[in-house]
């Protein structure tokens, strides 16, 4: 009989020392918010504290309530809270999710596009509070695009696990165009870039100087009349007896220009890009 | 003869030894952990096939290096797979480990990983992961916890010069579907 309660009541007794501290946790917790967490307990404990940038230990008081430090909880993600006691550990785990929305970060791709192009931008925009934690319930973000000239366009797209995204067309005229994201008073602003597209309508004309022929072409404009950038690539081709002759020649101040050496009749054509122009029948002197 | 080959074996095994002690700075070796991924949800852009084999040998490279980094308690390691904020907890958190002597230790037992969006113009892929883990947090020499567990990540990575990085690591409480 001794035995057997020997061998029932010491392990009980074991058991419940075992289990004489244990840790409570809110299921939830706010980024940056104290807290407390419920112990059982009696006597001094250690306390120990792991999650995304913490991994401390402090001495507590078991039984009591223990604060946990706005500080302590400021990356979102899972923490766990180890209470020992004369060698015996109990462990809980809560989550800490981001706070309130507090700043939006905007990538544009690209900074430098094409006029009249369709979805050619792009806007991607993360949604992170005051920690830098990224915020995952849907959040509302407006998207504003302001050309140089004419109307903005807004758009305004929830996230998703706090991101979301638009594509835009780029403007039919060249200039800086803002592309921003913007969530209550805190937005984010782009400036993308819009250039003349291909040539249009490339015409050349001859030039008699001192003697010398000279093609030139005239102000090299896109089909939507944008000036096409200096330092783009016009094709002069001369087509003569001696056979063929290509001289590329960057625009300069929304011109190309050539001297072409002639000796009797010859051809003169232009190109830029998959863009030909005009012919030019030219003679050998004038 | 026999002095001069001595030598020169003495002089390979010193040069082999740094090459190896260098090493996990710079990449991870073949001991990265088992990396799933699934990206036949992914958008808006599609994964292009040297992407999906970029992202699952550095993700599984960045958990190999940050494993080392919060056992070994070196920062240093954390330069070739992190970025941002990632990097940034990171570091704070082996700087707590330094501070306290409390340290956290990750066996990994593999990833199932679930791409989500890939921005369109390719600079941000935001993934789930799955991660099953054996979880030990040690207080000097005496292991204060353990668990095994698998546990839900949220991550973000961005293209670098010559791999993807991890920008954002997260746990999740639950799986955050759309």
């Amino acid at each position: 009989m001794r035995l057997f309660l020997a061998s029932v009541l010491i392990p009980l007794a074991l058991m419940i020392c075992a289990a004489a501290a244990e840790l409570r946790a809110p299921a939830q917790v706010t980024a940056g918010k104290s807290f407390s967490l419920a112990s059982t307990g009696n006597g001094k404990g250690m306390l120990y504290l792991t999650g995304p940038g913490q991994a401390s230990k402090r001495s507590v008081m078991l039984g009591d309530e223990i604060q946990i430090r706005g500080d302590e909880v400021e990356h979102a993600g899972r923490y766990t809270a180890v209470i020992c006691d004369s060698g015996n550990c109990a462990a809980t785990h809560f989550f800490v999710r981001a706070a309130e929305p507090a700043k939006v970060s905007l990538l544009v791709h690209p900074s430098r596009v094409r006029v009249g192009q369709p979805n050619a931008i792009s806007g991607v925009a993360f949604v992170f509070d005051k920690f830098r934690n990224l915020v995952l319930s849907p959040t509302q973000v407006d998207f504003k695009a302001i050309p140089k000239q004419g109307a903005a366009v807004a758009q305004t797209r929830a996230t998703q696990n706090g991101v979301t995204w638009i594509r835009l067309t780029s403007a039919t005229k060249e200039g800086p165009a803002k592309i921003g994201a913007s969530l209550g008073k805190v937005s984010e602003l782009r400036v993308v870039q819009q250039v003349a597209s291909e040539a249009c309508n490339l015409r050349i004309k001859p030039d008699w100087n001192g003697g010398k022929f000279f093609a030139e072409t005239e102000p090299v404009r896109d089909c939507s009349g944008n000036a096409v950038s200096d330092g783009t690539v016009v094709s002069f081709t001369k087509v003569d007896a001696s056979g063929k002759t290509t001289v590329d020649v960057p625009i300069k101040r929304g011109v190309a220009r050539v001297q072409m050496p002639l000796k009797g009749n010859a051809k003169i054509l232009v190109a830029s890009g998959v863009v030909t122009g005009n012919e030019l029948s030219v003679e050998g002197r004038q | 003869m026999m002095r001069a080959a001595l030598n020169v074996l003495v002089i390979l095994a010193l040069a082999g030894g740094a090459y190896f002690v260098s090493w996990p700075a710079v990449m991870a070796d073949a001991g990265s952990p088992e990396v799933e991924l699934n990206a036949e949800n992914l958008g808006p852009r599609p994964i292009e096939e040297l992407t999906e084999k970029s992202i699952t040998r550095d993700y599984g490279h960045a958990w190999q290096t940050m494993a080392a980094a919060l056992r070994e308690n070196r920062s240093d390691l954390l330069d070739g797979y992190f970025t941002g904020i990632a990097k940034a907890i990171l570091a704070e958190e082996i700087a707590e480990q330094k501070r306290s002597g409390v340290r956290v230790r990750y066996t990994d037992q593999g990833h199932k990983l679930e791409a989500i969006f890939y921005s369109p113009s390719g600079d941000a892929m935001q993934l789930r992961d799955r991660a099953r883990l054996e979880v030990e947090i040690v207080d000097g020499d005496k292991v204060v916890h353990r668990e095994d567990v698998t546990l839900n990540y949220l991550v973000l990575m961005t293209p670098g010069a010559d791999r993807w990085l991890v920008r954002d690591l997260q746990t999740t409480a639950a799986e955050v579907r759309p």
